[in-house]
């Protein structure tokens, strides 16, 4: 079903991006269980709807993502980027203060992850404010997960968004778990369907499909510039992995999608490619294997490089530091 | 110079400000038409229009949130919260973003926001329009807490909280709004954060305090021929230690006043400070007179708030020690 204006290295590049978000999901993974990386979040799953956002984003959109932006976060700012946050390296923005996938990059209109559930979502309506007040271009793109539906936050934001007519678009992740607490469970209401209660229009996607969730994204961020009122995307996804490295999802669930099943969006996309013969056999394994070197060779060169030091804990706590700071300071051993 | 009370001193410093910068925008409850509900920004919807003062819909976590989007954004958000009574519902905002975004970002976004809000009792508003939780937000690093006692104060102070580049929790003592006027210079000053100012000079104890016991301790000082030192702390985070351990260094008594209850409040942060800094001058215990550790009582609020009794017992006891 590859629309007409996908070209065939959108399908390419979108493949791409599936393959080295999966191909470092993993390599992340295996690397925590060896004790190298102290906590990580798994985004398998999630790849085709986070190729789909990277790619229908532009330079001017602010994007606020979650914590579980792994491939969105590497299209809108780098591998380099990203990785040098994840193993708090001293080349990351944040000189390591927060835990990994907490990316935050102003220069490239990326907002600052926060780990509390929801806790973003009015910040990015206030940047959508100061966006349409300062006749800035480009809207805002805010992620977040089914769980975050619960929040205040997400109800104060789809209100106050509506209210003041703000270019903003929402998009659930809806991966239909909150660590063990199903999407049913969280609502019994449609998530697309909350957009109606205040007022601006809610789609539900396909997430796992990147030619109907990049296409649908597209059109939103379109839309939301034209029609000056936000719009909520219900991106179904499935979480393929644990909530975390802490999680065990085997107590609560039975994991109905595995790695290579037809419904794991990296088969899906893989099948279309095939299928288009945009790809043979050959292309598509030496695209695995280049990628397969790249994540070894970076993931090794980040993981030994030097961590921040204990000089920098007291840096950017205020302007300017108050006397108790400078004596903390010294005080540190 | 013009005659004002402290209401129309932060109107006059709010309408100084929006004229300056056209990045400072004002947020909150009934704060358009309506000029807020103590008439802090009486007149500046009118002048300013509907972008800028920007009446919301009823939440604080919508109010503060929206707010740490526009700083980031760039601009210079001055939310107002009704009664610091309701603030509660933003406090995930106030304590995990706006104190930490910062810190956490290593400086890549920065906050440059104050949130105003009317503290403490004076009106007769029982439980939840009356409270004094400063010590919530003088706790929380990341915040800087001023609170200002009088209408030159005010305006000088709010003008320097609005070009800090810092998160400013700019606390106003309603019981103070209307009840005190000084000459306000009409244009563009500051009264600098971080310093505290040494409003009467003595020698025989040094009285602490700020905010909306400021002008009470003023009076029993004076009333009751007292050689005492006092101190208008302005702001509570960071608090100006000179000035406080400088004057105790002389005097050798403390005494801390605030409307605030005791247990874990700002009073007990100056006394641990003067008693890690100072104890060799000491020549008294410290002592505290404070709000009493229970909610705030609709019709006993008198017996709640720190008065001349307490005030001038707590004096006698360390002049007497
Ligand atoms: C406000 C808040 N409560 C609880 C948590 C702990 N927690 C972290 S992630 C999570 C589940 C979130 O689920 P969802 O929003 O669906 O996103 P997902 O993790 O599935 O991508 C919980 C409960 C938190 N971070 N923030
Ligand atoms: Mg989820």
């Amino acid at each position: 079903m590859i629309e007409e204006d996908i070209s065939k290295d959108d399908i390419i590049n979108a493949y791409r991006n599936v393959i080295l978000e999966r191909t470092l999901d993993k390599k992340l993974l295996g690397i925590n269980r060896q004790g190298f990386l102290p906590f990580y979040i798994p985004n398998m799953g999630h790849e085709a709807l986070h190729a789909a956002i990277g790619m229908a984003l532009r330079d001017i959109d602010f994007f606020y993502p979650y914590y579980r932006d792994l491939g969105s976060d590497i299209a809108r700012v780098g591998l380099d980027f990203v990785l040098a946050q994840m193993f708090s390296t001293e080349k990351d923005n944040e000189l390591g203060r927060d835990m990994p996938l907490h990316i935050s990059n102003k220069a490239k209109n990326v907002g600052p992850v926060i780990t509390t559930v929801g806790g973003h979502l009015m910040a990015a309506t206030g940047v959508a404010y100061s966006h349409k007040y300062q006749k800035k271009p480009g809207i805002v793109v805010a992620t977040f997960g089914d769980g975050a539906t619960s929040t205040p936050d997400f109800h104060v934001a789809m209100n106050f968004s509506a209210v003041y007519s703000l270019p903003i678009l929402f998009i659930c992740e809806n991966n239909q778990w909150a660590i063990s607490y199903p999407v049913e469970d969280q609502t019994k209401v449609e998530i697309s369907k909350k957009a109606e209660a205040y007022g601006f229009t809610g789609i539900k996607i396909d997430g796992n499909n990147f030619v109907e969730a990049y296409h649908a994204i597209k059109n939103a961020i379109l839309n939301v510039e034209k029609g000056s009122m936000p719009i909520l995307i219900d991106a179904v996804t499935y979480r393929m992995g644990p909530h975390t490295t802490a999680d065990d999802p085997n107590k609560y669930r039975k994991t109905i999608i595995n790695e290579g099943d037809p419904l794991d969006p990296l088969t899906i996309i893989e099948n279309d490619i095939k299928r288009m013969k945009i790809l043979n056999d050959e292309e598509i394994s030496n695209i695995k294997n280049e990628i397969n070197d790249t994540v070894s060779k970076e993931v090794e060169r980040y993981e030994k490089m030097n961590k921040p030091g204990k000089e920098t804990l007291f840096k950017n706590i205020y302007e300017n530091d108050p006397w108790y700071i400078t004596e903390e300071r010294g005080e540190i051993q | 110079m013009t005659e004002m009370n402290m209401v129309k001193a932060l109107n006059n410093a709010l309408d100084t400000m929006l004229d300056k910068d056209k990045s400072v925008i004002l947020i909150g409850e009934d704060i358009a038409k309506d000029g807020g509900v103590f008439r802090v920004t009486d007149g500046l919807y009118a002048k300013y229009g509907d972008e800028r003062v920007v009446s919301t819909p009823l939440s604080e976590l919508g109010i503060v949130g929206m707010s740490i989007g526009m700083a980031m954004d760039g601009l210079r958000p001055i939310p107002e919260i009704q009664f610091l009574d309701f603030i509660y519902t933003a406090m995930d905002q106030i304590v995990s973003q706006m104190a930490k975004i910062r810190y956490r970002t290593n400086g890549d976004y920065i906050l440059p926001m104050v949130l105003r809000t009317p503290y403490g009792g004076g009106v007769s508003g029982g439980p939840y329009h009356s409270q004094s939780s400063e010590a919530y937000f003088a706790h929380t690093a990341g915040l800087v807490v001023v609170t200002p006692s009088n209408p030159y104060d005010a305006k000088g102070l709010l003008i320097s909280s609005i070009e800090s580049n810092d998160p400013v929790m700019f606390l106003e003592p309603k019981r103070l709004y209307y009840s005190i006027k000084n000459d306000v210079p009409d244009n563009y000053y500051k009264v600098e954060i971080g310093k505290a100012k040494r409003i009467l000079e003595g020698d025989d104890v040094t009285l602490i305090t700020y905010g909306p016991m400021v002008p009470l301790v003023k009076s029993v000082v004076q009333k009751n021929n007292i050689n005492a030192d006092v101190i208008d702390l302005i702001t509570l985070n960071p608090f100006d230690k000179d000035t406080v351990i400088n004057s105790v260094k002389r005097t050798g008594r403390a005494v801390i006043v605030h409307e605030a209850p005791k247990m874990f409040g700002v009073g007990a942060e100056i006394s641990a400070t003067i008693a890690e800094k100072a104890i060799d001058y000491l020549q008294a215990p410290i002592l505290r007179v404070t709000g009493m550790d229970i909610p705030v009582p609709f019709i006993l609020e008198d017996y709640y708030v720190p008065n001349e009794k307490r005030i001038m017992n707590a004096i006698n006891k360390v002049i007497n020690y």
